[in-house]
């Protein structure tokens, strides 16, 4: 399988009284595209969190390049931060800087180049996301795609080793979703980078993944390739992969429950 | 990263050993504008000891190329690893620079 990039060990995580991480064990190897999936509130973008250093676990540890990240002061962190991109579910570009801006704003923040070599590399990045030309546009002259593909340009700014993404399809067009796969596997393939994938879009967890995670009530529930979860034995994960609402997943609480807390 | 400067046959060949990225493109970038404030015509850039170029070391690549045919000089590259080769095909650089398998092949295409 390679080289292990992070390694997650018996990740335990609380908000306030929900527990919603209950001992994640995770490896990521390098160079792969891992996509953890999971309904809603399963505890995906806190898992994701972890991996970027954003939220310390309770209990457990989380390993970037055999470091354990609880151990990091802030500057360790953000030395180890400059290795990584992120491309987030709004995309959150910055609304009052055209795209040349928003792309630049990581070799800024970072970096001493020059202001020529900057617009040298905006222009290299855009085109990777097939967005070259549109440098001074705002954001909000953009569709929901094309802020998607800025938000890549920018999370690649930096020459990432590893990519994390949060929910990268949600609230596109399924043409859109396939062209922003596309480029997850371009950039993966081309540039060797290590992509996390955070998704509940089935579409995309099987056009993209080399391994899928199944995360379900803050516990793995089955790590393996894209065929082997799509045959999977387990329930569950039968259940989610087919979208169905009757099955061993509860989407509803118990009625009694219910009224009992109207009449409390 | 170092720069060794030569000069064969009235061109000068510069060789570079280490990898350009964020922390060496800028010193890359210094030693080239000398040469072009030396007005020097002919250059070669042998990237033979260059075992990786991130993309501010292409960009930086692309800016000198961009000063030297701006002073009317003509500027090549030479014997780039595979893997740096392939760093030039993704950004589609390899048609932008004149790019030969060897030293002496940059040496007699002036």
């Amino acid at each position: 399988m390679g080289e292990v990039i992070i390694d997650i060990r018996n990740v335990y995580k609380k908000f306030g009284d929900r527990q919603i991480l209950s001992g994640v064990d995770l490896q990521v190897y390098k160079g792969e595209t891992l996509v953890i999936m999971g309904g809603s509130g399963c505890g995906k973008s806190t898992l994701l969190r972890h991996m970027t250093g954003a939220i310390k676990p309770d209990t457990g540890s989380v390993y970037m390049r055999g470091q354990d990240m609880g151990e990091l002061n802030e500057d360790g962190l953000d030395a180890l931060r400059k290795k990584f991109g992120m491309l987030f579910q709004s995309a959150a570009l910055f609304d009052s800087l055209n795209v040349r801006d928003n792309v630049c704003m990581p070799l800024r923040e970072h970096t001493k180049l020059d202001e020529s070599i900057m617009k040298i590399m905006v222009k290299m990045k855009l085109e990777l996301v097939g967005l070259r030309g549109f440098e001074n546009l705002m954001p909000a002259q953009l569709s929901g795609g094309m802020k998607k593909r800025v938000g890549l340009a920018r999370a690649i700014a930096m020459d990432p080793e590893i990519i994390f993404y949060d929910e990268p399809t949600t609230g596109l067009d399924p043409i859109v979703a396939s062209v922003i796969d596309k480029l997850i596997l371009d950039l993966s393939n081309k540039l060797s980078i290590t992509s996390i994938v955070v998704t509940h879009d089935m579409n995309s967890v099987f056009r993209i993944a080399d391994r899928i995670a199944m995360l379900h009530e803050g516990r793995i529930l089955q790590v393996g390739t894209k065929d082997e979860i799509r045959n999977t034995d387990n329930p569950l994960v039968k259940q989610f992969i087919n979208g169905e609402s009757e099955g061993p997943i509860n989407f509803f609480m118990d009625s009694e429950g219910y009224l009992e807390e109207l009449t409390k | 990263m170092q720069i060794k400067v030569e000069e064969k046959n009235g061109i000068k060949v510069c060789s570079a050993e280490g990898d350009i990225d964020i922390n060496s493109s800028p010193q890359v970038k210094k030693a080239f504008d000398k040469l072009v404030q030396a007005r020097s015509e002919k250059v070669v850039i042998n990237l033979q000891k260059v075992a990786y170029i991130d993309s501010s070391g292409l960009a930086t690549l692309v800016e000198i190329l961009k000063n030297f045919k701006n002073a009317g000089g003509k500027l090549k590259l030479c014997s780039l690893s595979n893997k740096v080769k392939s760093l030039f095909e993704i950004t589609k650089l390899e048609k932008l620079f004149d790019i030969k398998d060897s030293e002496d092949e940059a040496l007699q295409t002036f």
